[in-house]
């Protein structure tokens, strides 16, 4: 009795030895920034330190409530994810429902999906913004030549387009990434479930609502989850594609935060909204753990 | 099944696979095009001449390109190995060593992971500022492995859980410490696990944007898709260089997703189940 409680507080021992390095890393980089970002939030202070921190309360966010740009560039970032995650889902859907299927070359047509998942964002902006360019881009040349447009298109100049052609860029990136997950989702759902249906005479569509989907739906929810947490902090897409315009058509709200952070050199207006980004994405997981809990 | 769902089923893949990869060929073809033929209306589909001039400016006239994906790897591979020893240490203890609010200390990592990275700048961009590791590789290393190794650690843990207990247990018997049950009897075992996880924190790390935006404000040290984006300046866009640039920056993620694409597929969906 007496050895084994000395193996018990052995292993408790090592066992906090093992995961101290893993907490003071992310204590570091990821818990003090972001209690700092608060801090910094509701105070007045230079980046160098030169100037002493002075408390001044809600100061910047009573500012933010004035600041048109703000209020635009967080529905941009609305307007961006709303768009986007439903068509992803969508596409995600029906790719996944292709993967699954047998068909020759099969590792190929996966290949070719997962490839934009890889690539950085930043880059496959730059890929796009170049087919995109009014004056030599692929776009304007291959809908001029089969007459689908009368006239060269610019793409990324005017407000609405440039919204539109940055939603394309993201589902185009991410549709491969839900598909991943719901395959793998596909893929857990057992194969005699089909055989019963089709047994009792059910078509491929009520197969698909009645079996596929209801069994899908954990998958999708966490695909949607990451997704929408990452589509409301986009910041390299509207960065390397837009640089947020035309007249902050474009700007997210993580590309605002930037531009007044490092750009305008205000920390503490910045940390405002940065902790306003935060609050949304904290209540935005907090709604769907809540509605995955209330489903199941 | 008959003909006809097989046809659609073809051309529905064939699609996807266009749809997919297009970019990437435009991108190819645009850097084996002279200037001339960059900026010509009616567009070039085919390069004419085909000259891979531009591949050979980059190593000759901008070799800042190069060095840019040189820092990428420097900062990918510390990275991924720092992640996985800290992280893999972690996992190991969370899910193997019946550790007290081991499940309470995951949730808490599965929380953090959920930050956005742009709340972390103003705070990281000063504290790094003040303990001088702003334009270093180290740093940078630091703040990438932070940001991957919540997931390192939940990768691992799923990993650690599915080997049999009885080898760990046999192995204590024979009177082996913690540590080396985990370096000569859990590392062998798992390391496809190990390769996956590293794999896509290499390519997390390949793709990172702001942190290496911001924690590297000098040229010489910025990784590839930053100083590639920031490369065109105010107002040129010089297509040529940039094209020849992404082209070698993005080869190294497209190789190792070609030859990964099982071990990397199963990582990235392994999560996502439960």
């Amino acid at each position: 009795m007496n050895a084994f409680n000395t193996l018990e507080r052995r292993t408790q021992f090592v066992g906090i030895g093992f995961v101290t390095p893993t907490f003071l890393v992310i204590a570091l980089i990821l818990v003090y920034p972001v209690v700092q970002s608060i801090v910094l939030s509701v105070g007045q202070s230079s980046v160098d330190g030169f100037e002493p921190y002075r408390f001044v309360g809600l100061e910047h966010y009573a500012a933010l409530m004035d600041d048109e740009r703000f209020w635009r560039s967080l529905s941009v970032t609305l307007i961006f994810t709303a768009i986007s995650i439903p068509l992803e889902l969508v596409l995600g859907v029906g790719l996944a429902l292709l993967m699954n299927e047998s068909f020759h070359g099969k590792g190929l047509a996966r290949l070719a999906v997962l490839f934009p998942w890889a690539l950085p964002t930043a880059l496959n902006a730059l890929i796009w913004r170049w087919m995109y360019n009014a004056d030599y881009g692929l776009f304007n040349a291959v809908g001029l030549e089969s007459g689908i447009i009368g006239e060269p298109v610019n793409w990324l100049g005017d407000e609405t387009l440039a919204m539109a052609s940055m939603v394309i860029v993201s589902v185009w990136k991410t549709s491969s990434f839900m598909a991943l997950i719901i395959l793998a989702g596909l893929q857990s759902i057992p194969r005699d479930l089909y055989e019963a249906g089709r047994m009792d005479g059910m078509s491929r569509w009520q197969e698909f609502r009645e079996i596929t989907l209801p069994l899908l739906k954990g998958s999708i929810m966490v695909a949607l989850i990451i997704r929408s947490m990452d589509a409301l902090r986009t910041f390299e897409l509207p960065f390397s594609l837009t640089d947020g315009g035309p007249d902050s058509a474009t700007e997210t709200l993580s590309l605002y935060a930037y531009k007044v952070i490092f750009e305008f050199v205000e920390f503490n207006a910045g940390s405002a909204i940065v902790v306003v980004q935060f609050a949304v994405i904290f209540l935005l997981s907090l709604l769907y753990i809540f509605t995955l809990r209330h489903k199941d | 099944m008959n003909k006809r769902p097989r046809i659609i089923l073809y051309s529905l893949v064939g699609l996807s696979v266009v749809i997919s990869f297009f970019p990437i060929v435009w991108l190819v073809l645009t850097s084996l095009k002279n200037t001339a033929g960059i900026y010509s209306w009616p567009v070039q589909y085919w390069p004419d001449p085909l000259t891979f001039q531009n591949y050979w400016s980059i190593f000759t006239e901008t070799p800042e390109l190069l060095r840019y994906v040189l820092n990428s790897f420097i900062v990918g591979v510390g990275c991924t190995v720092l992640t996985l020893s800290v992280g893999g240490l972690a996992g190991y203890a969370l899910s193997r060593l019946r550790m007290r609010f081991a499940g309470v200390l995951m949730v808490i990592i599965l929380s953090v992971s959920m930050f956005p990275p742009i709340a972390l700048l103003p705070a990281l961009f000063q504290t790094f500022l003040n303990l001088g590791l702003l334009n270093s590789f180290t740093g940078l290393i630091l703040a990438h492995t932070g940001l991957f190794l919540p997931y390192t650690v939940w990768m691992l843990a799923s990993y650690f859980r599915t080997l049999p207990v009885e080898i760990e247990e046999a192995a204590r018997l024979d009177g082996m410490g913690f540590l080396r049950i985990f370096f000569s009897i859990i590392l062998p075992l798992s390391w496809p696990g190990f390769v996956a996880t590293g794999l896509i924190v290499f390519i997390f790390s390949w793709n990172e944007f702001p942190l290496s935006l911001v924690l590297m404000t000098q040229d010489a040290m910025r990784t590839a898709p930053v100083g590639i984006s920031l490369y065109p300046g105010e107002f040129a866009f010089p297509w040529e260089t940039i094209s020849t640039a992404t082209v070698i920056a993005i080869i190294p993620v497209l190789v190792i997703t070609a030859i990964f694409q099982k071990q990397i597929l199963g990582g990235l969906t392994a999560g996502s189940g439960k």
